[in-house]
């Protein structure tokens, strides 16, 4: 609940930044490893716009995948059953490369 | 009209952690944030190292919880300054909670803050406390698989602490499974065993703790 909340700060200070038009849709970016359930979100989400001046909000939920990268080949893998390894070349010489975003990615507002 | 952005949701939580990530640093103090499930051990740990420590030691402890302040009255047995967070419902500490709680205290003048976190192996994760390193505990009276399932925990670790030790000719646990999947996780963690009632392992936490001072 706090980080929805958190979310809709975000929206509501970006719209000012970008002019104050109305918000109707806003993307999300969630990792696999933010620790954020994203129906459990969506939820919460719906539950803080009800009312307010966001109420037709739509958002967008693109899910980002855990991914390490290959310190051997370069290679950016996504992470599955929790294995470390490389995919490509079977190093298990690899870095994190992605998957804690929590990010608002984009709005789209009216004209102000 | 369509905005492309990159901002990050707790970017506000994130800007107060870096705030006081800097301050600690400036005044060199080592602190750390300890998460787990309730039950697992935190607020044992945190008595066996404080009992552990000479007085003239300049350590403190921010401990949270969503009710009751009974942690920091166990804490505070010790002789060191402890504050309760009571955090009202929220299942997290925040970086605002932090800072809140740290004014009027002498926090520049510390060593070690410590961090106890509300138990839960899930929210805590997203909230940047500003602190050093991250420990992650797990009871023997775990599943080993909790790594896997709670994959976000244990990736932003630096440490794992397998408490309860003392336990282990009593539950099915397996050390080995333990590690093998923390490391899957976060193939750098560093993992140490520990039981706080027989005090067996205590010796290498505290040589962890005092090597990042």
């Amino acid at each position: 609940m706090s980080i929805a909340a958190s979310v809709l700060d975000a929206v509501r200070a970006e719209a000012a930044l970008q002019g104050g038009g109305r918000v109707t849709r806003a993307g999300l970016r969630i990792g696999e490893l933010s620790g954020v359930a994203v129906e459990s979100l969506r939820f919460c989400l719906e539950v803080l716009v009800a009312d307010t001046e966001l109420a037709a909000l739509g958002f967008e939920i693109e899910f980002a995948p855990w991914t390490r990268r290959c310190r051997g080949c370069a290679a950016v893998f996504r992470v599955t059953d929790a294995r470390p390894a490389c995919t490509a070349c079977g190093s298990g010489d690899t870095e994190a490369a992605g998957g804690d975003q929590m990010e608002l990615s984009f709005l789209e507002l009216e004209e102000p | 009209m369509l905005v492309p952005l990159e901002r990050k949701v707790l970017n506000e939580n994130d800007r107060i952690a870096a705030t006081l990530r800097q301050r600690f640093q400036r005044n060199g103090t080592f602190c750390l944030n300890l998460i787990s499930s309730p039950g697992s051990g935190k607020t044992a740990l945190l008595e066996r190292t404080l009992a552990g420590f000479d007085a003239a030691r300049r350590v403190a402890v921010l401990t949270g919880d969503i009710q009751t302040d009974n942690d920091a009255r166990r804490l505070a047995r010790y002789g060191f300054p402890v504050r309760q967070i009571s955090t009202g419902g929220a299942c997290h500490l925040d970086a605002r909670m932090v800072e809140r709680h740290l004014t009027d205290w002498p926090v520049d003048e510390l060593e070690i803050l410590f961090l106890e976190n509300v138990g839960n192996l899930v929210c805590p994760t997203s909230y940047d406390l500003g602190e050093e390193a991250r420990a992650v505990l797990l009871s023997v009276t775990e599943g080993e698989d909790k790594p896997l399932k709670y994959p976000a925990t244990f990736h932003h670790a630096d440490l794992m602490v397998l408490n309860k030790i003392d336990l282990l000719p009593y539950v099915p646990f397996s050390m080995e499974l333990a590690r093998e999947n923390a490391r899957r996780v976060q193939p750098e963690i560093e993992i140490l065993e520990v039981s706080c009632t027989s005090g067996e392992g205590l010796e290498r936490w505290n040589d962890w703790i005092e090597r990042h001072l």
